[in-house]
């Protein structure tokens, strides 16, 4: 596809909210944000497995194995900036660290940079957005969207199928013909690491892949799709970025979490801005993009208003005063 | 500086590019991208061979192009794909400056 597309960041050129100057600036790139985070990173990593050392054999082993969870799952955060290669300056760097954060929460790096791409090119559009998450039809729909269970049911099928050597026809719209051999490589590497990583931990009878790793990522998992819900469930299903994106408020150890995701619609209106520049974005563009001032509590309250009918549904359009409302269905 | 024979179309005035940037010329049916880099002028096609893309808006280091929307990679020089997801090169044209003009030797 080389058709000319009108993209959201010259889209907002166009329509003034941001200058080419301000939006050249804003794309500048160092190392230095990314690294220093890095470095705090590591060490809220090592203090969170410290928690759990400490918590064995007592009751807060649980709430211990939580916390570092929550951690462990923000990977996801730092992973979708260096997909973007908006981490680091250095684009090798970004490779090597998104392709860590991969291993750490079973996202293949490749398969991913492909698959959000596509999400980026069709945000929130009925069958053709990869990533979309559907507006659960009920409450219960809702809480076992949360537990996880349909997310590691997808991604465990999905590692599994690529490990075998097949694609399917939806994989293959998006990936391009001449990367199907590197797509499948990389998910049997990633089988192979945890392979050897089960297998070490079998000879060497020790658990901590289970307190430091397994458990934790199962346990946080739940926290990272409701963070995901933000980004996008319940706004309205249409191409414009303005209207189908929402952008959070929230405290700043969240920001530190999430590299600053929570700045969403800015991220989709300029994908190339790094994360330590999206505030300064979000200054430009206040006003112009949808932002939740509740945070991530307040789009839940949305997501839920929808779904117990006290607010209408955001995949529900009336075409007609006198046709039915069509219902968008994944 | 060529044939006499050659056709080159006028493009731009060197001196209205943005300095070690890139500046999108549309000019009869070009979308094109004027790169000021250390090494001279350069242009392209304006539009990402992936997915349409205008690549003006992207991030530029002096050497290859970024497109603002998947961050794909190009060398602005040889057109070359250098990061995933493009996987098609870019159309180069032929450039020069002749009396402070930008131009681009017609095919």
């Amino acid at each position: 596809m080389t058709e000319n597309v009108l993209t959201p960041v010259t889209q907002a050129l166009q329509e003034g909210a941001l200058s080419r100057a301000e939006l050249k600036q804003l794309m500048r790139r160092s190392n230095r944000p990314g690294l220093l985070r890095l470095l705090f990173w590591v060490l809220l990593l090592v203090a969170t497995s410290a928690i759990i050392y400490l918590s064995i054999g007592s009751w807060f082993l649980l709430p211990a194995m939580f916390i570092h969870g929550v951690v462990l799952v923000h990977h996801f955060s730092l992973q979708h900036e260096c997909c973007h290669y908006t981490a680091f300056k250095t684009r090798w760097l970004n490779d090597v660290v998104g392709n860590i954060c991969g291993l750490i929460i079973m996202l293949p790096n490749r398969f991913f940079r492909y698959e959000h791409c596509d999400h980026h090119t069709y945000t929130q559009l009925v069958g053709k957005d990869t990533e979309m998450i559907e507006l659960p039809d009920t409450m219960a729909g809702y809480f076992l969207y949360l537990s996880s269970y349909p997310y590691w049911k997808s991604k465990i099928a999905e590692m599994w199928r690529h490990t075998a050597g097949r694609l399917t026809p939806e994989d293959k719209r998006f990936v391009p013909r001449e990367e199907y051999k590197t797509i499948i490589l990389e998910a049997r590497l990633m089988t192979l690491f945890y392979s050897v990583v089960l297998l070490l931990s079998i000879v060497f009878q020790t658990w901590a892949l289970v307190w430091y790793w397994i458990l934790p990522v199962i346990l946080g998992e739940p926290v990272m799709r409701a963070i995901r819900m933000t980004e996008h469930v319940g706004r309205p299903m249409v191409r414009d970025m303005k209207a189908n994106t929402r952008s959070n408020h929230v405290s700043i150890p969240m920001r530190f979490l999430c590299w600053n995701m929570n700045y969403h619609a800015e991220h989709h209106y300029a994908a190339s801005v790094p994360f330590y520049a999206l505030p300064s974005l979000n200054q430009k563009l206040k006003g112009y993009i949808y932002t939740e001032p509740r945070g991530y509590v307040g789009a839940h309250i949305d997501i839920v208003s929808q779904l117990i009918g006290s607010k209408p549904r955001a995949d529900v359009i009336d075409i007609s005063e006198d046709d039915e409302p069509v219902r968008f269905k994944i | 500086m060529g044939d006499p024979g050659d056709k080159w179309l006028n493009l731009i005035e060197a001196s209205a590019l943005e300095k070690g940037d890139v500046t999108a010329v549309d000019i009869k049916d070009y979308k094109l991208a004027v790169y000021d880099t250390f090494d001279g002028i350069f242009v392209t096609d304006a539009r990402c061979t992936h997915a349409g893309a205008n690549l003006c808006d992207g991030y530029f280091d002096g050497h290859h192009i970024e497109c603002p929307l998947h961050q794909g990679l190009f060398d602005c020089k040889t057109g070359e794909a250098k990061a995933a997801p493009v996987v098609k090169a870019l159309k180069v044209y032929e450039a020069r400056v002749a009396d402070g003009l930008v131009q681009i030797k017609l095919a």
